[in-house]
């Protein structure tokens, strides 16, 4: 009898597409964990920023280790989401969330959310048909992370860069996510209309 | 035919021609053109026939105000009624057609209703058809229903894709008029992030409609540069096409914007945006509509409004007739006569119903003050008038203005009332606006273009004060500051014909006479008793006359009379783009479980549970129905092994130092004494006692739990928990987060489950009896080293586990436990199979556990624990709630073992007719046990374990059957257990 192996895939299956200026993409190789901060929060936020070189960010704000290895996202008070890369190295191992003590409750979610992003000059014009918040650069600054939904789908959006956005959504619905994004696309890159 | 009304020096292109058909007659127009223009600049007066009445009606507005020109656009599945040729721009291949008769256009044949109006006026149906009661269904409603409404659909599936979209802005300025532009200049250069919306595909707003001039330039050349600066500004955003339509709390504006209606094709684009606008603040620039006065056949096609007279021949280069005659109000009307003959057109009156001096000199007129229209005739369009003064006076055309109303609509949308003014004869905006909404220019009676560009400014630099952002300077604009004086005249007390009030509607002054002598004199009352105001149009050129009138006739001011409620929408908005993308399969997300992909490559039947997908049962081949596939499932289950997807259940990580004590309180039984490395079966109370959940929560860890509750309930229990979690007890050291989707998980169940689980599951990890006995849980690794949790619980009644894997091995695993299985003839079961399992075993779900159920009525009272307290244990001891003869889940078998159980049944005791006052219980959830081979069922009744064996009937009135049952427990098989230990 063969060998009993499982095989992995991700939500999207690798998805990556241009749409004109813009390119959507599924996002790859990346860990996902929550960190809650039990109540006694003095020596969490100390082992955070040891073990993570960075501090604890606000809700609505990202920090990133001084190494550029870990993101975290400020979702609430007491709750921030840790994003660093899950790629096996060359010697055969990848990257894994460090020991951060017994005052963090962390939780695996790297398979709980699908990936994407978005990336042009139409994102912003894409993403307005559906995010309901202000994405201007002056708001939504870059590094800012929210909570919103969009097409009644829980979403994380992270203003990573100009004009580059990354988006998470829960994994079970991200073929309608993923299609909610390219029809986004579709209905604001302009096409050549000659009437 | 040749373009016989077009005159030059208008704003369209005339060097290119569009063709388009009206009633598939061919006509030329140009860019820049309106159906409308075109129409009148081809000569065609009659282009529509009213509503009740089929009387023929021409354009009487450049506008969204327009009542009587409404068309039907485009063929087959892109066919629109309704859509007003005043705002549906020109473009090459246009085709429209005109709505509203029987037969040819100019020859309709319910025109005999019009013959019929002395007994069709308002409150006709009210009295009418209130006898004889039985001709209500079978002719009056038919035959009515067969004459309303206007226009007619295609019946087909609208090809046009809309959308929908969020925008955020500083100031939402709506109208891009004189005093739009001027505040968007003075905000876009003060920094503001600024919207600009205009129902026009031109802005500049009635700049180009007139002659006045701006800084020594025209109107129109001050708005196009003023655009031209505005579109280069980063920080605002010009809309075109787009009407501001509704005003919302919290400064949310719904706006409709116009994408490709200009277009012969949308090519593949969305046609209309819904967008809902976020604002900090916003100015109302919408303008003003002009209004009509009412006189004997006032109706007729030539008719029109002087300041719709005057933006033809200004921007689009029509005249509306070749001998046009004014009849005016106020001085505003002059300009209509004086604009065309400095066009060369023929203006052969102005009559003006104030006895004044001239307020201006028009070459070629007669110049009659004092005095008002009368009558007009031609059936399909006026040759003539006649005025008060006995007068007759030839004209194709009559240019009528009443004075202008100020667009209030939007500054009422949150049930704001404007106030009469008196000197302008007009209504304003009251001071009780929405939040953060101003008003400037004519919508606020600013109603000369000087003071409407001054008011864009003044109010621009309050509202950015009031943001504490810097104004700029305010520019210095020199403009015309035209005359607006008016002494109201609402109707030609003279005339001894129909005065039109309402055009779309065809309301009448006697229509408001009769509504004020029936008693229905509360401009609401009079709105719904007369239909004024009502259709597309809402009464925009019609409502402020007929109030007026009837506040003539009620002896009250117009101020005490009042308006009616303006509400949303401002002018109509498609059903269509109401539901932007939501339409299909996209009304709502699909969510997958992890192995949805290969559950479809094996032909799984899905069922939609929630948002969810689920496969229901999976057939082979030879199986003709479903009832098959499925005792084969739960058969092969119960006699070897089976593997279902349960990853639906809802997964929550409970953690934290008091995680246990946290669950003691949500739970009505005890976790805190659970040991590491056991599940529990868990019932989750409502705050009044009610059962809210179930589900099993094993203790991973000394602080971390994993929860797991319905798929129905699994964001409405975290909600609850986090509200408990942070509301409730917040001094607790607790941490949740769903892990719903973290973890693909399934049930394998059987008596072959643990040997085929012993091939997956890494040797590390005995999962032997001893080792792994009932309730027990564990983080394992399979198929050599891949992280897994694997629990020993079931729900089928059989021995069984639930292994869960991350999410991304779903879609593998399922494959990969078949395949171990395969010496076992292992089986993928569906939903059905896992409910029929479920009902066999007796175990309550969604049916039994409804929101009207407590744990004592399905068994489960001890375990509402008295040694802690936790939501719901205080009211779940209600008196009413622990009644002796209350309801018990049990089990339910036919009499007949060949009948069939339906859920829903009542039981009622034998001999008694199935009434609500016998009514003993119902029956919950019934399935075809193949296990049995009969049909069998789980119910409420009263005081049912200490009825076993007793026969009851199952009535089912609404399906016509009653069946003989006989109370069972409700543990069809293995009720001690044994298999599930084994």
């Amino acid at each position: 009898m063969a060998e009993l192996t499982l095989k992995a895939q991700t939500p999207l299956r690798g998805y990556s597409n241009r749409f004109g200026d813009t390119r959507l993409s599924e996002l790859s190789d990346t860990a996902i964990y929550s960190i809650g901060l039990a109540l006694e929060t003095a020596p969490a936020l100390k082992a955070i920023k040891n073990s993570l070189g960075t501090d604890w960010p606000e809700p609505g704000k990202s920090a990133s280790s001084t190494d550029g290895v870990y993101r975290l996202l400020g979702l609430q008070a007491d709750q921030v989401f840790v994003l660093f890369s899950a790629a096996t190295a060359s010697d055969g191992q990848s990257q894994q969330l460090p020991n951060l003590g017994q005052n963090t409750y962390t939780t695996d979610q790297s398979d709980s959310w699908a990936g994407l992003y978005i990336e042009g000059l139409s994102a912003v014009a894409a993403l307005e048909r559906i995010c309901p918040i202000d994405l201007h650069s002056s708001v939504f600054e870059i590094g800012r992370v929210t909570r919103t939904s969009m097409e009644h789908l829980a979403v994380i959006i992270l203003h990573e860069a100009e004009n580059r956005y990354l988006l998470l959504s829960p994994t079970s619905s991200a073929q309608s996510f993923l299609h909610a994004l390219e029809t986004s696309l579709q209905n604001v890159i302009p096409i050549p209309i000659d009437n | 035919m040749s373009q016989v009304n077009r005159i030059e020096q208008g704003l369209v292109d005339t060097n290119r021609e569009l063709k388009f058909t009206f009633n598939d007659k061919l006509y030329i127009a140009h860019p820049g053109d309106t159906l409308a223009s075109a129409l009148l600049a081809n000569g065609q007066r009659l282009v529509g026939r009213s509503f009740k009445y089929h009387r023929p009606r021409g354009i009487f507005s450049c506008g969204s105000e327009e009542p009587n020109a409404l068309v039907e656009l485009r063929r087959g599945a892109y066919l629109e009624p309704n859509t007003r040729a005043t705002v549906t721009e020109l473009f090459d291949g246009l085709q429209a057609r005109s709505q509203n008769h029987r037969g040819p256009l100019g020859f309709d044949l319910m025109g005999i209703n019009d013959l019929l109006s002395p007994f069709l006026s308002a409150g006709f149906y009210y009295k009418t058809f209130m006898w004889p009661k039985a001709f209500w269904e079978k002719l009056y409603e038919p035959v009515i229903r067969a004459s309303a409404g206007l226009g007619s659909l295609s019946g087909l599936p609208d090809p046009d894709s809309y959308d929908k979209g969020f925008l955020h802005a500083d100031i939402l300025i709506i109208g891009a008029g004189s005093a739009g532009l001027s505040a968007a200049l003075l905000a876009g250069e003060s920094g503001a992030r600024v919207i600009l919306a205009d129902e026009d595909f031109k802005l500049g707003g009635r700049l180009h409609a007139e002659t006045l001039q701006v800084d020594g330039k025209s109107g129109s050349q001050w708005a196009t540069s003023t655009v031209k600066t505005l579109s280069k500004m980063d920080n605002v955003r010009l809309m075109s096409r787009t009407t501001v339509y509704g005003a919302f709390d919290h400064g949310i504006y719904g706006a409709l914007e116009r994408k490709t209606d200009h277009l012969a094709s949308a090519h593949g684009m969305p046609r209309q945006v819904l967008w809902r606008i976020y604002a900090k603040r916003s100015i109302v620039c919408t303008g003003a509509t002009e209004r009509s006065i009412a006189f004997g056949n006032n109706d007729r096609p030539g008719v029109m409004l002087a300041g719709a007279v005057r933006a033809y021949a200004n921007r689009w280069g029509v005249t509306p007739g070749k001998r046009v005659a004014v009849f005016t109000n106020n001085d505003d009307g002059w300009r209509t006569a004086t604009d065309l003959v400095n066009k060369g057109v023929e203006v052969s009156a102005v009559i003006d119903s104030r006895s004044i001096e001239a307020p201006a000199s028009v070459a070629g007129a007669s110049i009659i003050m004092g005095t008002n229209v009368i009558d007009t005739m031609g059936r399909a369009g006026i040759h003539t008038i006649a005025l008060s003064n006995k007068q007759t006076i030839k004209c194709d055309c009559l240019a009528v203005s009443g004075g202008w109303n100020p667009n209030v609509h939007l500054t009422c949308h949150q049930r704001g009332r404007p106030s009469w003014n008196e000197k302008q004869a007009c209504f304003l905006p009251d001071g009780v606006l929405p939040p953060g909404m101003h008003v400037a220019g004519a919508a606020n009676g600013a109603l000369s273009l000087s003071s409407a560009i001054n008011s864009g400014f003044l109010v621009a630099t309050d509202v950015l004060q009031s943001l504490n952002l810097n104004a700029a300077k305010m520019p210095s604009v020199n403009a015309d500051d035209e005359s607006t004086n008016i002494e109201p005249f609402w109707h030609s007390k003279q005339s001894t014909k129909r005065c039109w009030i309402d055009l779309q509607n065809d309301v009448t002054t006697k229509d408001i006479v009769v509504s004020h002598q029936d008693g229905f004199r509360a401009v609401e009352h009079l709105k719904r008793y007369t239909t004024l105001g009502m259709a597309t149009d809402q009464g925009k050129t019609s409502n402020v006359l007929g109030l007026a009138i009837m506040a003539e006739h009620s002896g009250k001011s117009i101020q005490e009379t009042g308006t009616t409620i303006f509400r949303p929408p401002y002018s109509p908005v498609p059903i269509g783009a109401l539901a932007g993308r939501s339409r299909g399969k996209e009304f709502k997300p699909t969510r997958k479980t992890p192995s949805h992909d290969w559950a479809e490559a094996r032909g799984a039947v899905f069922v939609e549970t929630g948002n969810w997908l689920r496969a229901q049962w999976f057939p082979i081949e030879g199986e003709t129905h479903w009832r098959e596939s499925v005792d084969r499932e739960v058969l092969q289950t119960r006699n070897s092994v089976g593997i279902c997807d349960v990853s639906t259940l809802g997964k929550i990580d409970v953690q934290g130092k008091d995680a246990g004590e946290f669950l003691d309180r949500v739970y009505a039984n005890t976790f805190s004494t659970l040991a590491v490395g056991k599940v529990r079966y868990g019932i989750m109370l409502r705050e009044d006692g009610i059962l809210m959940d179930d589900g099993t929560t094993a203790r991973m860890g000394e602080h971390h739990y994993v929860m797991t509750t319905t798929t129905a309930n699994a964001v409405s229990v975290f909600r609850h928990l986090e509200f408990c979690r942070q509301c409730l007890w917040p001094g607790l050291d607790v941490q949740l987060i769903s892990a719903t989707e973290q973890w693909a998980q399934y049930a394998v169940a059987g008596p072959n489950a643990r040997k085929l689980l012993q091939k997956v599951v890494d040797p590390d990890f005995p999962i032997d009896n001893e080792n792994f006995p009932f309730m027990a849980c564990s983080d394992i690794t399979v198929c050599g080293g891949i992280g897994a949790r694997l629990f020993r619980i079931s729900f089928s009644g059989e021995l069984a586990y639930e292994i869960a894997v991350p999410t991304r091995y779903g879609n593998s695993i399922m494959e990969t436990l078949l395949q171990a299985g395969e010496e076992f003839d292992a089986v993928p079961y569906g939903t059905e199979a896992l409910g029929v399992m479920r009902v066999e075993k007796g175990h309550a779900a969604g049916n039994e556990l409804n929101g009207q159920t407590t744990a004592a009525n399905i068994g489960l009272g001890r375990m509402v624990s008295k040694k802690k307290d936790s939501i719901g244990n205080t009211l779940s001891e209600r008196e009413g709630m622990n009644r002796e003869n209350g309801l018990v889940l049990v089990g339910f078998k036919p009499v007949n073992s060949a009948s069939t159980l339906s859920a829903g049944a009542h039981f009622v005791t034998r001999g008694n007719a199935a009434t609500t006052e016998n009514d003993e219980g119902w029956m919950t959830s019934v399935a075809y046990s193949p296990t049995l081979e009969c049909s069998i069922g789980l119910g409420f009744i009263q005081r049912g374990q200490a009825r076993m064996g007793e026969i009851v009937e199952a009535a089912d009135p609404l399906r016509g059957k009653s069946t003989s049952v006989e109370i069972v427990s409700p543990h069809f098989i293995d009720p001690d257990g044994e298999r599930l230990r084994g």
